[in-house]
């Protein structure tokens, strides 16, 4: 450790001293003070002004940070929102669209929604004089029901075709508003826009007032941020961005929860579009441009995508960097060209390179720093060497209880019937035939490319079945979406698999308890009591799971599955379809990659839970395992069922034999024996 | 002016606009179809592409419209200046490639195309704080021969225009179809994995997909220079995002659809924009490619490639 | 008169000041700071003109300091940029910051600008309410200075926003007349750059033109952002108006008239005082932008042989050559420097608030001839000047005095 960085440690000891949760309280404390004293201390009414931009430009970024930072969807339009909220504001309170009155706006009139303006040589008028604090949730709904608008067809877009689709959208709303003339005034712009009032006290042009509501939106967007981070809608978009296919296969429903992050980030905009023009009392459609949208992307990459505290700073810092430093240090890099005699240092104008450098903070901030300054992420602290080394120990099934439920019912748990499945030319799977009874485990084994996996998705809902049916305990699931699959009780494992390599085994784990809660938005920001119980019982649950895996898993629970070994991923995988409380669990390939040990191991494991009761289907190579564990054994050659029956009659099969080894090897029958 | 007329001059504006699309959806649709990737900064190279070209005809000494040539010296000025600039715009391709985009190739998720933004936003930002904000005047020798036909003119340049466009597609296409590079780059599009394994060296098919895509945006900002006679930091922004739709409509990957969506969308511009109105041609436009991204993903004519789960 | 006593005084001042480093001229020891705010769009589009105009505010101001024109003051200069690299021009929010800080610091009696109506819309309001004068040497858009929207504009209820160049009220109309009296010109279609100006430039023209009896044959917009007008052009071939009128800047600007040299050469074709600017001559070029007629909401003195010796000061002194905005720049601040004389000559304290006043009653000579300000902060006088485009070969292309041929001040209704 360098000498600097041993000083800086011995300084923050005390502070180390204090507990973690202390430290954060008093660490907000202490920003929320000097926030709201930073006008009594300086009273420069410019600053001021720029510090409330600043906040201004710190909601957008939060906003854009559920969309991009915690649900993965990359919004390039994204002033479309602020301009739909700053518009709808100024609309409600200008000169502009004047309709004239008639005794349909007397209740508006009373309840000081409408002025009713005398005719100058025509006839009288409605003048909307809406209140600011009214049009704010207003305004936020509004484009919200834009974002939900702009969504609903394309939200299910691959990640970068909705980029530019985005992109299109924040391209076409200030086309529409520059030519829309009679709502908008098109391109000269609406002016006459009210500032708030507060109990009859009018806000006029002092920058102050207006800095202390947007220290207060701030605020509430940070708190409502963190409190959706933190719940089971924050969990279920951290899921879709880090892999949505396995996000879908959990419970997750992918469309609505996307939908509701465009919203929800909507929302934010324009809210904050309605506070930037009640400050500046004029909207133009200039304000509104691609190279806003990109600003507020640069200020979420530079502070952390996904991390609230981040992209907060990063808007505090470019606005500072903008309006304070960047004529500070042009100035000084004048000097320091005069000093040494470079000429071409003073043709440099940093206030005027501001996009170059955003270009380049973007670059470089992807290539070297893709987490952001302020990640959102942070790592829990490595494990001791004993607590790596120490003997395995874990728990047993028994305490399970619960998931054997399935094996009750009259109905056979999985019914497949003449699926088939073509993709273009090739036939995946042709007419299949399984059974799974209830409370049974059953193996499909056949060569590689005999459509084992194209079975397994094709149950779950991931590929289209062009012929067949699959019924799942009587109920027919096929052609249904993965999330109400899952919902309806079958979970799954991949064979590659498909873990949220950014979340920790506690919060991957969690996500398949997605589809059992039922906590919303509403639920999630105010933490109601319901809430609170709901996801205790699910955080009781999940740690049972793991208990199952012993010391391999409960050590690492804060730790980021993209650091954990090949076994100890496929436990969490295993362990967050458990989560689910399925009544049929679908495995594939769990042993790959295993030595004997860890496939012995986790073979027991699977012996365990189908002791509870729980059916399973397994794909397997390792026929000792499969004998080990199945009841049946079905046979998948080239989509078509080979045969199935008992493992020990299967395995001396000719035809099995043939499929594996080839025609020439009818010897081969040994080693299998 | 009669309709027959009228509209025979649109068809020929739309033609020469659909001819500019068309290289530059080109460029773009090559990358994309092996890389998966939306390029940002690809439209931004066509138009560093379009001052290298003036440059380049700065250095010949011409200046303005003024200057006139013909015959051997006007192929000779125009052979070179095409060569000069469709070498330094494959340059500039090959070189954003290895500097921000290799090294996050195995990154998931919209870190390249983030990358992407940056550098576009680099490109344009140099180009105006070097040159200025202002239109400049592009350098044209060509000679301002035309066709009349009843009162729709046909100007040399616009034949000049198709002709170059129809060679450097068809010269491409060719290229992709038949040589081994070209072999390889289909390949890779399909597979990279197998093409691996086939001994293809991916990083050289990039690479090789990078400069020629380049090197045709550099050409139809030369196209864009002679055509307009001006150019300015301006000119990718617009085309880019034209050029952009008419990729997706010809179905992304697919070389003879960038053509053809090229066409199809600068004839969109044109009668668009006369029976319509030009404020309302970016809403059009934009409408296709929303559309046509939600009902029809594959474009007019499918994808090569399947896309990557 | 000098006596001995003042002499010596001065000296010991002298020596003292030269003691502390201070630079100082004799007799001007006591000198009293004021400051007056520049406001120009210095970064973006407008980049060029900005500088133009903020030479020609210099000018007159470093005149004034050096022949010690105010008695017992200094006039310190605090330049502000509204324009930012984001917007690509003005930035109305950046504009608003900026007339804030011009309110927030007390040194500040008067200021210059705004060079573009939207910035001025923005920081309007808030100079009401500081009693701040400014007077713009460019800003055209009627509405700030409209009786009608007093409301939005000063809330407060004075003028405080001046200008030394007529309105787009005025300037558009006028041509209209032009087109009509003298280029007898019977239908005519109008453009705009979708900007703010343009649109209300191209507005003002219409109605004019619709009143005068011209026939309007169509009305499109155009996107300065694009690079091809062809479409729009060949429509406006088909229809054959006599004329075609454009309402914007020169990003457009430029663009259009190149194109409209090869699809409508032989059309009467004109633009406000977007297109009157050097790089209409040097983007735009020869032979496209010849025949174009352009305005410009002042009168045009660069040409009078008596300004002779102030246009070779000003290229000496800036390196570059003024244009009329440069000399309603000058007279701006001319009217600043004559109201502070004539507030600190009455025994007032030299505020804000008295300076808007004196501001108001001003009737000053300057270099465009009598300047005086109406009730609501307009110029009184209406002239719109009208210059072509004639290429002419003796002289260099970008002379701007040269190859713009002023051909004289356009008809008022």
């Amino acid at each position: 450790m360098s000498g600097a960085a041993t000083t800086f440690s011995i300084l923050l000891r005390p502070f180390a001293r204090i507990a973690p949760l202390h430290r954060r309280r008093a660490g907000l404390l202490a920003i929320t003070v000097a926030a709201l004293a930073f006008p009594l201390l300086h009273d420069n009414d410019a600053d001021i002004d720029a510090a409330a931009n600043a906040l201004a430009y710190a909601t957008l970024a939060l906003g854009l940070n559920i969309v991009v930072g915690f649900a993965g969807l990359l919004d390039l339009g994204y002033a479309a929102f602020f301009a739909i909220g700053a518009y709808a504001y100024g609309i409600a309170t200008s000169f502009q669209v004047m309709p004239d009155w008639s005794p349909f706006w007397e209740p508006f009139a009373w309840l000081g929604l409408v002025a009713h303006v005398p005719g100058s040589g025509g006839p009288d008028q409605v003048h909307f004089t809406v209140s600011f604090w009214i049009m704010m949730p207003v305004s936020a709904v509004l484009a919200a029901g834009f974002g939900i608008l702009f969504g609903a067809p394309t939200l299910r877009l691959k990640g970068d075709y909705l980029a530019i689709v985005t992109l299109g959208f924040g391209e076409i709303v200030p086309i529409v508003v520059r030519n829309w003339d009679s709502l908008t005034n098109g391109a000269m712009g609406l002016n006459g826009i009210a500032a708030p009032r507060l109990f009859g006290y009018r806000f006029g042009i002092d920058a102050e007032p207006y800095y202390y509501v947007a220290v207060g939106l701030v605020a509430l967007l940070i708190f409502i941020s963190t409190r959706l981070r933190d719940s089971r809608i924050g969990r279920a978009w951290m899921a879709i961005r880090e892999d949505e296919i396995a996000a879908g296969a959990m419970g997750v429903n992918l469309v609505r929860l996307k939908l509701l992050a465009f919203a929800i980030g909507a929302g934010f905009a324009g809210m904050t579009g309605t506070f930037y023009v009640a400050k500046l009392q004029t909207a133009t459609p200039e304000m509104f441009g691609f190279p806003v949208s990109v600003m507020i992307l640069v200020m979420v990459v530079l502070g952390g995508i996904g991390s609230i505290w981040g992209v907060v700073v990063g808007a505090v810092l470019l606005q500072l960097l903008q309006s304070w430093f960047l004529q500070d240090l042009t100035q000084w890099i004048h000097a320091l060209g005069r000093l040494i005699g470079m000429p071409l240092l003073l043709r440099i104008d940093l206030v005027q390179s501001i996009e170059l450098i955003f270009g380049i903070i973007l670059v470089v901030m992807m290539l070297y720093r893709r987490e952001g300054l302020i990640p959102a992420t942070r790592r829990a602290p490595a494990l001791t060497f004993d607590q790596q080394h120490a003997e395995v120990r874990r728990g047993s099934t028994i305490a399970l209880q619960g998931l054997g439920e399935g094996a009750k019912s009259p109905h056979p748990a999985l019914e497949v019937r003449g699926v088939t499945v073509k993709f273009g030319g090739l036939t995946a799977l042709k007419s299949v035939d399984i059974t799974v009874p209830a409370g049974g485990v059953v193996a499909v084994i056949g060569p590689n490319g005999s459509g084992k996996s194209t079975l397994f998705n094709t149950i779950t809902g991931l590929t289209h079945a062009d012929a067949g049916r699959v019924k799942l305990y009587g109920t027919d699931i096929l052609g249904l979406p993965p999330h109400e699959i899952l919902a309806l009780g079958a979970a799954r494992t991949f064979q590659n698999i498909r873990l949220f390599p950014n979340l920790t085994v506690l919060e991957n784990v969690l996500v398949g308890q997605h589809s059992r809660l039922r906590t919303g938005v509403l639920g999630a920001i105010l933490h109601l009591p319901r809430t609170k119980a709901e996801e205790k019982r699910a955080l009781e649950w999940v740690m049972e799971i793991v208990a199952v895996f012993g010391n391999r898993l409960m050590p690492r629970l804060n730790q980021t599955v993209n650091g954990l070994s090949y076994a100890n991923r496929r436990r969490v995988e295993i362990a967050r379809a458990l989560a689910s409380r399925p009544k049929l669990l679908l495995l594939d390939e769990p042993t790959a990659g295993m030595n004997p040990a860890e496939t012995l191991e986790l073979a027991e494991q699977i012996k365990g839970l189908h002791a509870l009761g729980l059916t399973i289907l397994l794909i397997e190579h390792k026929l000792d395992v499969v004998t080990n564990l199945a009841d049946t054994v079905v046979v998948l050659d080239h989509g078509e069922k080979l045969t199935e029956g008992r493992p020990e009659v299967v395995r001396q099969n000719e035809d099995v034999i043939t499929a594996y080894l080839g025609r020439n090897t009818a010897a081969g029958s040994a080693a299998f024996v | 002016m009669t309709t027959a007329d009228l509209l025979l001059q649109q068809l020929i504006n739309g033609l020469s606009l659909g001819a500019m699309y068309s290289l530059l959806a080109l460029g773009f649709t090559l990358v994309y179809g092996i890389l998966e990737l939306i390029n940002f900064a690809h439209f931004n190279v066509f138009m560093v592409g379009s001052f290298i070209a003036m440059w380049t005809l700065q250095m010949f000494g011409l200046t303005g419209q003024d200057v006139v040539m013909t015959g051997l010296p006007l192929i000779g000025v125009l052979l070179v200046t095409f060569a000069v600039t469709m070498t330094g715009s494959g340059v500039l391709g090959v070189v954003i490639e290895r500097v921000s985009l290799r090294p996050l190739r195995n990154v998931k998720g919209p870190a390249a195309m983030i990358t992407t933004i940056g550098v576009s936003y680099i490109l344009f930002n140099l180009i105006l704080l070097g040159v200025g904000a202002d239109s400049k005047n592009f350098p044209n020798p060509l000679p301002q021969a035309e066709l009349h036909f009843g009162d729709a003119v046909l100007r040399l340049r616009e034949v000049l225009i198709w002709i170059v466009a129809s060679v450097l597609m068809v010269g491409l296409w060719l290229f992709v179809q038949k040589s081994k590079m070209g072999k390889a780059m289909r390949a890779t599009a399909q597979d990279p994995e197998a093409a691996r394994m086939m001994g293809v060296v991916v990083d050289r098919v990039i690479v090789m997909a990078f400069f020629l895509g380049s090197a045709l945006a550099g050409a139809g900002g030369l196209i864009f220079g002679l055509y307009y006679n001006f150019t300015s930091f301006i000119i990718g922004f617009t085309a880019g995002l034209r050029a952009f739709t008419a990729a997706v409509l010809g179905g992304i990957g697919n070389i003879p659809g960038a053509m053809a969506g090229g066409i199809i969308i600068g004839l969109i511009e044109t009668m668009g924009g006369q029976f319509i109105s030009t404020a309302w041609t970016d809403v059009i436009i934009f409408s296709i490619l929303v559309l046509v991204l939600v009902f029809r993903p594959a474009g007019l004519f499918g994808r090569l490639a399947p896309s990557k789960s | 008169m000098i006596t001995r006593r003042t002499a010596a005084k001065a000296a010991m001042g002298a020596a003292a000041a030269v003691a502390l480093g201070v630079e100082v001229t004799p007799a001007q020891a006591a000198d009293k700071e004021v400051t007056v705010a520049i406001n120009l769009s210095l970064t973006g589009a407008d980049a060029e003109s900005a500088l133009r105009i903020r030479n020609g505010a210099l000018m007159a101001i470093d005149d004034a300091n050096e022949k010690g024109a105010i008695k017992g003051y200094k006039i310190d200069v605090m330049l502000l940029d509204d324009g930012t690299a984001t917007a690509g021009q003005y930035d109305p929010a950046q504009a608003a910051t900026n007339a804030r800080k011009m309110a927030s610091d007390k040194s500040v009696v008067a200021a210059i600008g705004p060079q573009m109506s939207g910035a001025g819309k923005a920081m309007a309001p808030i100079l009401s309410q500081a009693d701040l004068a400014i007077i713009t040497p460019s800003s055209t858009n009627p509405d700030i200075t409209n009786p009608k929207f007093a409301e939005q504009y000063r809330p407060a209820g004075k003028a405080i926003y001046f200008r030394t160049v007529t309105t787009d009220a005025f300037q558009g109309p006028n041509m209209a007349n032009y087109f009509a009296e003298t280029l007898k010109v019977k239908s005519v279609y109008v453009l705009d750059d979708s900007g703010a100006y343009g649109v209300g430039l191209a507005d003002a023209f219409q109605g004019q033109a619709d009143k005068k009896g011209i026939k309007i044959a169509g009305r499109d917009r155009l996107d300065p952002k694009a690079a091809d007008y062809t479409t729009v052009l060949t429509k406006i071939k088909s229809i054959g108006p006599d004329a075609l009128y454009y309402g914007g800047v020169l990003q457009a600007g430029v663009k259009l008239v190149k194109q409209a040299y090869d699809i409508v050469p032989k059309m009467i074709k004109s633009g406000g005082d977007g297109l009157y600017g050097p790089e209409m001559l040097t983007a735009a070029g020869f032979p496209a932008a010849d025949g174009w007629y352009a305005t410009n909401a002042s009168p045009h003195m660069v040409e009078d042989s008596k300004l002779d010796g102030w246009m070779k000061a000003f290229s000496t002194k800036f390196g570059m050559q003024a244009d009329d905005y440069t000399i309603t720049a000058y007279d701006g601040a001319s009217v600043i420097i004559d109201a502070i004389k004539r507030v600190a000559a009455s025994g007032k304290p030299v505020t804000r608030s008295n300076v808007r006043d004196a501001i108001q009653s001003t009737k000053l000579d300057t270099l465009q001839g009598p300047v005086s300000f109406d009730a609501n902060g307009d110029l009184v006088s209406k002239v719109v000047s009208i210059f072509q485009v004639r290429h002419d070969t003796a002289y260099p292309a970008d002379d701007m005095i040269h190859q713009f041929k002023y051909i004289g001040v356009a008809p008022e209704a």
